[in-house]
C-alpha cells in the first residue's frame, strides 16, 4: 500500500511518532553503545540518517523486479553494499573521520532500524517518499542518540563535546558504562512519551472546546 | 506454491543483483584503496617526523616482529648528524583489535612521545588509549616503568577506568618494543659496527649470539 502522506509529513513521523529508539524501541543496541559522549553520537546518527535514506531509495527503486520471497536477503545485501562504500569512501576522502567512527560505520550493517525502514516503508513505495522516510527515521535515531550521549557525557564525564562543563565535580563513572546507558535510554523514554502524552491530550482538549 | 516460473525470477534476481552489488563494490574498491595506502604512508611519514622534537632526518634500521606483525624501527638524527633517538613501531593484543602505535626514546632509552596509529577498542571505554591523559603517563618513563596498576600516586602506568584489558595491551606492547629496541642497539654499539642498515636488520640473531655467549661465561 503506497503512502497518501506528504514529504514533510513523512519526516516528521519518523521523527516523533515513529522515532526509532524513543518509540519503536529498535536499534537500541548502538544507542547504547556509541553514546558516551556526545560527539560519537552525532557522528553515527548522521552515518545512519546517511545510509538509511540511501537503503530507502535503492530498495524503492529496484522493488518491482524483486520477489517477495528474496527481498530480505536482498535488502541485506544493499544495506551492507552502501556501508561498505561509505567506509571506504570516507576512508579515502576523509582519514581523520573515518578513524575515530570506522568502527560504528561497519556496525550499521547489523541495525534493526535500517532494515525496518527497507521492509515496512521503502519496498512498497516510490523512491521520493522513500527518500524522505529514509531522512526521517534517520533523523529521529540521530536526535535520540544526541539526547542520550549528551546526557551520559555531561553525568560521565563533565564534559560536552570535550570541553569540561562540569569542573570540580566529581563525574559518575555508571554512566559512561553500559549500565549507564540503559539507564539514560530509559528514562529519556519514559520522559519522550510523557511529553507526547500530555501535548495529545491537550490537543485533544483544543479541539473539544472548539466544537 | 512456488512455480518454475518463481524460481527463475528468484534466481535471476538473486544472479543480477549480487553481480551489480559485487561490481559497484569493485570498483569503489579501485578507486579508493590507492589513495587509502596513500593517505596511510603520508601518515606515518608525518608522524615519524613528529616523534621526536628536534629531530631533522628518520632513518630505518631493521623490522621484529611482535603480536605475529612484522613491525619497523627507527633511528632520528638531529641536524649535526646526532642520535636524538630511536622510533619503533609496536602493536598490542587488546580487547576487540591490535592497538598500533609508535614509540619514540631519547638515546638514554626514555620515552619521549608515544602515538597510537590505529585501534578498534571499545568506544568509550578502550579507544581512551588515544587520550592525552593516557599517553601523557609514559612520558619520560623508561623500561621499569612499564607495568599496569589500578592505583594512582605511582610511577607505574595507571590503567584506564573500564578499560584495563586495553590499556594492559599497549603497556606490554611498549614493554615489548622497549625491550627489543634496548637489546638491537647494544649490539650495534658493542659491535661498534656502523649503524648500517644491514647490520642492525641482523641484530636479532646476534643478540640472541651475545646473550648464549654470555651465558656460557
Amino acid at each position: 500500500m503506497m503512502t497518501k502522506l506528504r514529504n514533510r509529513d513523512l519526516v516528521i513521523r519518523g521523527l516523533i511518532q515513529e522515532n526509532t529508539i524513543f518509540r519503536q524501541a529498535i536499534s537500541l543496541c548502538p544507542a547504547i553503545a556509541v553514546t558516551s559522549n556526545l560527539r560519537n553520537g552525532l557522528m553515527m546518527g548522521l552515518a545512519v540518517m546517511f545510509v538509511q535514506a540511501m537503503v530507502n531509495i535503492t530498495v524503492a527503486s529496484i522493488r518491482q523486479f524483486i520477489h517477495p520471497r528474496i527481498r530480505l536477503p536482498i535488502f541485506m545485501l544493499v544495506i551492507s553494499g552502501w556501508v561498505t562504500i561509505v567506509d571506504m569512501f570516507m576512508s579515502a576522502f576523509v582519514p581523520e573521520v573515518q578513524a575515530q567512527i570506522g568502527l560504528y560505520i561497519q556496525l550499521i550493517v547489523a541495525f534493526a532500524s535500517i532494515l525496518a525502514g527497507a521492509e515496512t516503508f521503502a519496498s512498497k513505495n516510490k523512491p521520493v517518499a522513500a527518500f524522505f522516510d529514509g531522512i526521517g527515521r534517520g533523523a529521529g535515531f540521530l536526535i535520540a542518540l544526541a539526547f542520550i550521549s549528551a546526557v551520559r557525557e555531561i553525568l560521565g564525564k563533565g564534559s560536552l563535546l570535550g570541553m569540561p562543563i562540569l569542573a570540580g565535580s566529581k563525574p559518575l563513572l555508571i554512566m559512561v558504562l553500559p549500565a549507564g546507558g540503559f539507564i539514560t535510554a530509559g528514562v529519556l523514554m519514559a520522559l519522550f512519551n510523557f511529553l507526547d502524552s500530555k501535548y495529545q491530550k491537550k490537543s485533544e482538549a483544543l479541539a473539544g472546546s472548539a466544537e | 506454491m512456488i512455480g518454475p516460473k518463481d524460481i527463475f525470477k528468484i534466481m535471476s534476481n538473486l544472479v543480477v543483483i549480487y553481480l551489480a552489488g559485487g561490481l559497484i563494490l569493485v570498483s569503489a574498491y579501485a578507486f579508493t584503496s590507492p589513495i587509502v595506502a596513500k593517505n596511510d604512508a603520508n601518515k606515518k611519514n608525518q608522524v615519524l617526523k613528529s616523534m621526536i622534537p628536534g629531530s631533522e632526518k628518520v632513518v630505518k634500521l631493521g623490522d621484529w616482529t611482535i603480536s605475529d606483525k612484522t613491525a619497523e624501527y627507527y633511528k632520528a638524527l638531529a641536524a649535526n648528524d646526532k642520535i636524538a633517538g630511536y622510533i619503533i613501531e609496536t602493536y598490542g593484543k587488546g580487547y576487540s583489535s591490535n592497538i598500533h602505535s609508535m614509540l619514540a626514546v631519547d638515546p638514554s632509552m626514555r620515552i619521549v612521545n608515544i602515538t597510537i596509529l590505529s585501534q578498534a577498542e571499545t568506544p568509550g571505554l578502550g579507544d581512551e588509549v588515544e587520550s592525552k591523559w593516557f599517553k601523557g603517563q609514559f612520558i619520560g618513563k623508561n623500561l621499569s616503568n612499564m607495568e599496569v596498576v589500578k592505583t594512582t600516586g605511582t610511577d607505574k602506568i595507571q590503567a584506564l577506568t573500564g578499560a584495563t584489558i586495553s590499556s594492559r595491551a599497549v603497556v606490554n606492547s611498549e614493554k615489548a618494543a622497549l625491550e627489543f629496541l634496548e637489546k638491537a642497539i647494544q649490539t650495534t654499539s658493542s659491535t661498534a659496527v656502523d649503524s648500517s642498515i644491514q647490520a642492525v636488520a641482523g641484530a636479532t640473531k646476534a643478540t640472541a649470539t651475545n646473550a648464549s655467549q654470555a651465558g656460557k661465561q
